[in-house]
């Protein structure tokens, strides 16, 4: 059994992986095992950080050979190092799971000898655990770049989402704060493994292997290096696109380590908010990262992107909510896809008036001033007000990400409260929002196809 | 005004409404310490077989999916669950129609909330819930939810635990699921039941602890976002929530 000095140095090395959805994947339990992984994703608890604790998050070894400069486990920092067995893992990876404090494993590693040697000990772990182990729960396998292909795709075999970390949002970047990396090392097998998984969507036999059911995702620090909001979203857009990304992660980032080539200030939270709220608006509202902001620019941080887009687009405002379509209403500013949803099944029954929208919870403070109801108009009508007031209730918000930022010592990357709420939204919100989402995506997806670009990558 | 009293079953709920529907301005509760108003006239309604299934076999035809609302509607926790679910079929026979997309009717919006919040909880333990490996190697899970929830969670733990043996154990309404790997049956309980706990219990529930803390961003306190999650008074039964160690 792992003891707990160890397995506390694992886990603090682990827990900056903001990825903690354990989602998107069905896994029926089979006869004589144990487990299943739920579609929708569960939380078994909640951190006085404010996040949810959904996967034994955990490294196999926090020795690295590497040395990136952001990181508090490169090679040259004088931290305690600790090591586990695949059989430590299983075993402490079952027990959680029996006693339902978990809902799988999420497995890392530092590149402790060489890739292939630790990627050789995951894959050990993660065969383990579902052969001998009969472990049928979820599993999130964080990929060594520069592993062999074989051992990666065997991996990929096994468990349920890989991810690799992009880290930088640019090859200059990567060179200079994680010299032993570099943007293809990451990319070949994200490429590789989605390549993999179309080829094996086309095969017709009925006896095909699993291979990641929940897919990849990636993360990227924000504000290490010098890239704009705008570069990073069309990256991000190029991912999804590419290797069919089921998420991409965004983390501000934050001082732990003091260099010259490192900024000595962190990126802050609110830009990490705004590239989570463009995420969004890029996965579920059917918006473009050329929409959203210029390659150089960054996103406002006075209103959140859609606002911002919506305010740039004052011509196409206000429209009349018993009439537009699901579209449009979706690129009101204060309507989200559940709203929007709402709206056009309401509105089959009866035409709705501002009254109605406020007793179906459609929070109308932002909104007020895109819409009309039957006609009538409730919002402020010149630009500038409205633009007054927007910002004027977006400072509550800002200040909300400032406070939770002034604790004292380093602060590190977390996923934001919507991050958390895609994970533990009830049945209800899945029901319904989940067809909303999906209609969008298809809808994007559709309007994508048309301006696909080639990205960099 | 009439106040129908149903020995809190949904067949007896069914047949008070068979009367209630019409009669206006009634109350239908279950309620044991129910203040009577002035001047009401109290109705016990004893459960008819044929007056229930008339009632269900009308509103089915009316709205397939209506009869499973009303199921989650009458598993709140609060002394109006019956007028709710009342006031939804009440409606559901005006209509003649479905009329849950009617999203600014009253009556459709208080049955929402009333499923939401019965679902949401269900979901919720399908997380919170906590077991504990008892010596016989039976796991033990005593929780204390809002509302009347065991059996909707207890499909998830079939699937996901099927070779474990297991007890789930609603500490208020004194019910539990007990499972031996082959048969499930749900049986009335004392409150309290001792269980003699494995010994690795106490050393998993302390590695449990230590993840817990060390997996905690220390400098970036947010307890009201912990506890709006994650209500405190679900934590009596949750490990790494109790203070010893
Ligand atoms: S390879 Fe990973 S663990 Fe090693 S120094 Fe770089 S970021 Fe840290």
């Amino acid at each position: 059994m792992i003891d707990a000095e160890r397995l506390k140095i694992l886990t603090e090395s682990a827990k900056y992986d903001v990825s903690c959805s354990s989602s998107g994947s069905a896994r029926a339990n089979r006869k004589g095992g144990i487990g299943n992984a739920a579609p929708a994703g569960i939380c078994h608890s909640f951190t006085p950080d404010g996040r949810c604790i959904s996967l034994l998050k955990i490294l196999l070894s926090n020795k690295c050979a590497y040395n990136c400069l952001y990181c508090p486990n490169r090679a040259e920092a004088d931290v305690p190092r600790a090591s586990a067995t695949p059989d430590e893992i299983c075993e402490l990876t079952i027990a959680f799971y029996k006693r339902n404090y978990i809902e799988g494993l999420f497995l890392s590693s530092a590149v402790d000898g060489s890739p292939d040697s630790t990627m050789e000990r995951m894959l050990e772990t993660v065969i383990k655990l579902r052969k001998v182990y009969n472990f049928n729960g979820y599993i999130h396998l964080k990929g060594i770049p520069k592993a062999d292909r074989l051992l990666t795709f065997r991996a990929a075999q096994y468990v349920d989402r890989m991810s690799y970390n992009v880290e930088l949002p640019s090859e200059h970047s990567l060179k200079l704060l994680a010299p032993q990396k570099s943007k293809e090392s990451v990319l070949l097998p994200m490429r590789e493994l989605a390549a993999g998984k179309r080829a094996l969507a086309e095969e017709k036999s009925k006896k095909k292997p699993r291979f990641l059911p929940a897919g990849q995702t990636t993360q990227m620090i924000v504000g290490a290096s010098p890239e704009a909001d705008g570069q990073i979203l069309r990256l991000s857009q190029a991912m999804y696109r590419k290797f069919s990304l089921k998420r991409v992660y965004f983390s501000a980032y934050i001082p732990v380590v003091k260099h010259s080539l490192l900024p000595d200030k962190t990126a802050g939270l609110l830009r990490e908010h705004r590239l989570y709220q463009a995420d969004w608006l890029m996965r579920f509202y059917g918006f473009s990262a050329e929409e959203i902001a210029g390659e150089g620019d960054n996103l406002p941080e006075e209103y959140d992107p859609k606002c911002a887009w919506a305010l740039r687009h004052m011509e196409l405002f206000p429209v009349e909510i018993n009439r537009a379509p699901l579209e449009m209403l979706l690129r009101v500013p204060g309507i989200g896809t559940l709203g929007a949803y709402k709206i056009v099944r309401a509105r089959k029954f009866a035409a709705l008036g501002f009254d109605d929208l406020a007793k179906m919870r459609i929070v109308l403070k932002r909104a007020k001033h895109f819409i009309t109801c039957g006609g009538k108009f409730y919002g402020a009508d010149n630009a500038a007000t409205v633009k007054a007031l927007l910002a004027l209730e977006a400072r509550g918000e800002r200040y909300e990400q400032l406070s939770l930022f002034s604790g004292e010592g380093a602060v590190l990357p977390m996923p934001d409260a919507q991050e958390n709420s895609e994970v533990r939204s009830g049945t209800e919100k899945r029901g319904a929002e989940a067809r909303a989402q999906e209609r969008f995506a298809l809808l994007s997806t559709a309007a994508n196809a048309e301006s696909a670009r080639t990205g960099q990558l | 005004m009439n106040i129908y009293i149903t020995d809190g079953t949904t067949d007896c709920f069914y047949t008070a409404v068979f009367a209630a529907c019409t009669d206006r301005d009634c109350i239908v509760t279950s309620a044991k310490d129910f203040q009577l108003p002035l001047g009401a006239r109290l109705v016990e309604v004893a459960t008819d077989e044929e007056k229930c299934g008339r009632v269900r076999k009308k509103l089915r035809a009316i709205d397939g999916g209506a009869l499973r609302e009303i199921s989650l509607i009458l598993r709140r926790g609060c002394a109006e669950r019956e007028m709710l679910a009342l006031r939804y079929i009440r409606l559901l026979i005006e209509k003649n129609a479905p009329v849950r997309g009617m999203l600014s009717h009253p009556a459709v919006l208080e049955a929402r909330d009333a499923i939401k919040k019965v679902t949401g909880e269900a979901h919720n333990f399908t997380g919170f819930l906590r077991f504990m490996e008892g010596e016989n190697g039976v796991f033990y899970a005593p929780f204390s939810p809002d509302n009347d929830i065991l059996d909707l969670i207890l499909p998830h733990f079939l699937r996901r635990l099927a070779n474990q043996p297991f007890v789930i154990h609603d500490v208020t309404r004194r019910k539990a699921a007990l499972y031996n790997t082959r048969d499930c049956v749900i049986a009335d309980t004392d409150e309290r039941v001792s269980v003699a706990l494995s010994e690795y219990e106490q050393g998993f529930q302390n590695l449990w602890k230590e993840y817990y803390r060390s997996v905690n961003i220390a400098q970036r306190p947010h307890e009201k976002q912990m506890k709006g999650y994650m209500p405190v008074r679900y934590w009596k039964f949750m490990p790494e929530k109790q203070d010893t160690n």
